[in-house]
């Protein structure tokens, strides 16, 4: 493996009712294009900045604070000079870094500081959506510390729990981006931009740590420019070279007095912190004796910890841990939805569990009725019954539906004798389904190897 | 607060306005002060206004005729700040400063000239029109409130609004032969009041009656949430201080025209007999142009970016690539000063030059502001010239850095921050105008001299 250093800029649009320096609302998704402005947010000549949001500043602190940054006293918003039809003023107001010296887990973070988001610029229409220009943005500026787009999946992956435990962010698609830098064995830093997801930010780089490669495979020099990320292609084109660095002409706004933090109220904040997935993980692990690697699956989103917590005070820990990251996530995960999002609450999924430990529901079953109740939002045993998913207790029934596959599957049943293990696997799922998932799968095995040698 | 009577107590507001529309109507072809008039908009709020002052209900400025600089922002009017660029560029709000001026009941009759985003010191720079000194037709009016300066003095108007970057009130207040007001920075919201320098910008008063002007700047002063530079016209002190103690800056009186300065002597003299009065030195008063031609150049370099071709001035052209387009949207919108102070601010701020200049004139600025509080312990107020000479005439050349000398009288309250006020010493406007500087938010102390 080459020798691989990665810094990231990540952008997480913050959660507000109002922009960064204006009251206009924040629902730009919501709303026609252009919808959300007044002459500050566009700039208006005589226009001016209202104060700085004040939830946005205290949104940002609860993010350093859990990046375990050190929060300056005071700060300053300063003009970013460049021209783009994005940007209304001509500048983007940013400020100095508010959170220093933090890290997560092994990655140091440099700095974290607040901006406002531009507005959207579509290329191919020559339109500009104002509506997105003063979203609350922060910057988290992480040293040079990762060494594979593995270390940023793990790195992004984090950071994203660790907003959602804070509920400080927008959270919807293109609300996290990222710009990465990548050099390879020493060499020269390329920079690529217009990474939109966390995802994103893994495909980039695994591409441009590849092209990079090549480059230097082939005896060529890697050059100093941005590239942009191409989240169709997934691949990297260049920008712009650069030779120096850009000149932003960086000046602190008359227009917006100087940010002072108190430390008193960085304590306050503090002790509103929820315990952060970390820390959570390493208490389920310890208090319920899980393994440590299913710990840190289910801490990722919040819900499914404290889903897990309660759960696993009624049942045995590791077997909920299992249960939930295994049928549970695979649902989620197949509907894209997260716990909160799903509706699901404790009380049935505790219900379903209980009813699959206890063999009133097959594993295919439990299933069925798990899927069934993403739609149905009611208790899994009225779902059971009225699906008829209940296991059978009907012996008889049983018994004949086995009868009736060993004796219709000779060929199978002779295979099995001779060795064929996947051939009794045949047999076996055939009388799961005549039993319509009712039966459990190894009631059901034991039951046909019973017959087989009663059969002799 | 209701004043029941307009401030000329037999006359009507209706009456007031049809005498200065009537004024407008026979000098501004000449004057040229005003760059629209709204002439229906006044009458039909005249008409208003005297139903609330039968009514008793009329607000402090009920039946007073006020003309706005045309970098203030009127709901629905022109905002063009006398340049090619927003010649057509309608504003879609109120500034804080007219929101205010309506609600007290005063008729706003129109916009009035300016130089170009209010970057001047005699009104001939606006890319507009040329605003005449009514005094005499020969002269500049002083900019760049050059409207307001001359609408006031052809008594077109009772007050006027203007802004003072650097002098910019006081100038024309002083080349018409009126009283000035710059308030305290962070007194008046600057909210709707175009950007030149903001740091710098204040909205300020001008007008042939004293009490006029304070009657006005009560209306349009306090805390504004939509300006946070206005936050600190809260703490301002409700006592009111008095003046016991003139400072005269031995540096005031350097390089001023010799009748103007014996004249401001002279006026100086009469004042001993109130005042104790002591002459002080403030040695960076010398250094206020360099120091004050950087910090304004570099924020002026900010505040115009936004004029890309894009949203305001010709339409930029689609067919080239961005940048280029920019470039000549603003060729062709700007005229040449305001490109020279765009050109050095934007230079000054490279990381390449910054330390060399604007670092410097920030830490200068710093240095001015100590010095100033310093001697300002021991003196209430400052007195001396407020222009260094009297108007000019139309065609006397002067190069950028003559005309800029002109405000070295005028703009260490703007790098200061403190209030100023202007007043004339005759009526002869070519006497010239004495100038009185208070301390930050004792703007009212300098009505009391």
């Amino acid at each position: 493996m080459v020798n691989v250093v990665i810094g990231l800029e990540v952008h997480v649009q913050l959660k507000t009712k109002s922009k960064i320096f204006c009251s206009c609302p924040t629902n730009y998704r919501d709303v026609e294009p252009n919808e959300n402005l007044c002459p500050t947010c566009t700039a208006q000549p005589g226009s001016k900045p209202f104060g700085l949001n004040k939830t946005a500043l205290d949104n940002l602190l609860k993010i350093a604070l859990a990046l375990n940054c050190k929060v300056k006293d005071s700060s300053v918003i300063q003009r970013k000079h460049y021209l783009y039809p994005d940007l209304p003023s001509g500048y983007q107001r940013t400020s100095k870094p508010i959170g220093i010296e933090g890290n997560l887990g092994k990655i140091r973070i440099r700095e974290v500081h607040i901006e406002e988001d531009p507005g959207r610029y579509e290329l191919r229409e020559g339109t500009v959506d104002y509506n997105r220009a003063g979203i609350p943005l922060i910057e988290i500026v992480t040293e040079p510390d990762m060494r594979s787009p593995d270390d940023a999946r793990e790195f992004l992956d984090e950071l994203a729990a660790i907003l959602g435990y804070l509920d400080v962010a927008r959270g919807e698609p293109g609300s996290m981006r990222a710009d990465a830098n990548v050099s390879i064995d020493g060499g020269t830093r390329v920079e690529v931009k217009n990474i939109n997801s966390f995802s994103g930010v893994v495909a980039a780089l695994a591409y441009e740590i590849v092209r990079q490669q090549n480059v230097l495979r082939r005896g060529g020099k890697v050059i100093m420019e941005t590239r942009h990320f191409e989240e169709a292609t997934g691949s990297t084109t260049t920008l712009r070279k650069k030779e120096t660095e850009e000149d932003y002409r960086y000046m602190p706004d008359p227009d917006v007095p100087p940010i002072t933090i108190k430390q008193s109220h960085v304590t306050e904040l503090g002790k509103t912190m929820p315990e952060l997935p970390r820390a959570k993980s390493a208490r389920l692990s310890k208090d319920f004796g899980i393994r440590s690697e299913d710990a840190w699956i289910l801490v990722a989103e919040v819900e499914i910890a404290d889903l897990f917590e309660k759960m696993a005070k009624k049942a045995a820990p590791q077997k909920v841990a299992l249960w939930i990251r295994g049928p549970l996530k695979k649902q989620l995960n197949y509907r894209e939805l997260t716990m909160r999002q799903s509706g699901l609450n404790e009380e049935w999924l505790s219900e379903l569990f209980d009813m699959f430990e206890t063999a009133e529901l097959s594993d295919k079953a439990m299933e069925q009725t798990l899927i069934a109740l993403f739609d149905m939002k009611r208790s899994p045993r009225k779902i059971a019954t009225e699906l008829d998913l209940l296991m059978t207790k009907d012996t008889k029934e049983i018994d004949r539906v086995i009868e009736a596959v060993v004796n219709e599957n000779p060929k199978s049943i002779e295979d099995y004798k001779a060795g064929n293990e996947k051939a009794l696997n045949f047999v076996i799922g055939n009388a799961i389904k005549l039993l319509k998932g009712k039966a459990d799968s190894k009631l059901v095995r034991e039951l046909i190897l019973k017959r087989i040698k009663e059969k002799k | 607060m209701a004043i029941k009577k307009p401030h000329a107590a037999s006359v009507s507001a209706e009456e007031n306005l049809h005498r200065k529309l009537d004024m407008i109507d026979k000098r501004d072809a000449e004057v040229k002060a005003f760059i629209e008039v709204y002439r229906e908009e006044a009458l039909k709020s005249a008409k208003e206004v005297d139903k609330r002052i039968k009514d008793g209900k009329a607000g402090p400025l009920a039946g007073l005729v006020v003309a706005v600089k045309n970098n203030i922002a009127v709901k629905g009017k022109r905002l063009t700040c006398a340049s090619k660029m927003l010649e057509n560029h309608h504003a879609v709000y109120n500034a804080t400063v007219v929101e205010k001026l309506i609600a007290a009941d005063a008729i706003i009759i129109g916009s009035v000239n300016l130089d170009e985003y209010a970057c001047g010191v005699d009104g001939t720079y606006s890319a507009l029109q040329r605003t005449r000194n009514p005094l005499d037709l020969e002269r500049v009016p002083g900019g760049s409130s050059a409207g307001s300066g001359a609408s006031v003095a052809a008594g077109m108007c009772d007050a006027a609004l203007g802004s003072d970057t650097g002098g910019s009130v006081r100038c024309p207040a002083a080349f018409c032969n009126a009283y000035g007001l710059k308030p305290t920075y962070g007194a008046v919201s600057r909210y709707g009041l175009a950007d030149l320098a903001m740091s710098l910008d204040q909205i300020g008063v001008i007008s042939k009656d004293k009490t006029i002007m304070k009657r006005v700047f009560d209306a349009i002063r306090g805390p504004d949430p939509r300006d946070q530079t206005t936050q600190l016209a809260e703490n301002v002190s409700k006592k009111a201080a008095e003046v016991k103690v003139i400072g005269v800056p031995k540096e005031f009186f350097e390089g001023v025209d010799k009748h103007i300065a014996a004249g401001v002597r002279k006026r100086i003299k009469e004042l001993e007999k109130n005042y104790e009065v002591r002459e002080v030195s403030i040695p960076t008063l010398r250094y206020t142009v360099p120091i004050y031609q950087l910090t304004m150049a570099a924020e002026f370099s900010s505040a115009m970016q936004k004029y890309d071709g894009l949203r305001y001035g010709f339409p930029a052209d689609r067919n080239e690539d961005l940048y280029t387009s920019f470039a000549k949207a603003r060729d062709a919108s700007l005229g040449k000063e305001i490109k020279r102070r765009i050109m050095v601010g934007t230079y000054i701020t490279m990381k390449e030059f910054k330390d060399a200049w604007y670092s410097h004139a920030l830490k200068a600025r710093e240095v001015m502001k100590e010095e100033f509080a310093s001697v300002m312990k021991d003196v209430d107020v400052l007195a001396g010239p407020a222009m260094p000479t009297p108007p000019w005439k139309f065609g006397e050349e002067m190069t950028p850095l003559e005309m800029y000398a002109a405000d070295m009288l005028t703009i260490a309250a703007n790098l200061t921050g403190t209030p100023a006020i202007v007043e004339p010493l005759s009526s002869d406007f070519k006497d010239g105008a004495i100038q009185f500087y208070g301390r930050h938010f004792e703007d009212d102390v300098l009505f009391r001299i």
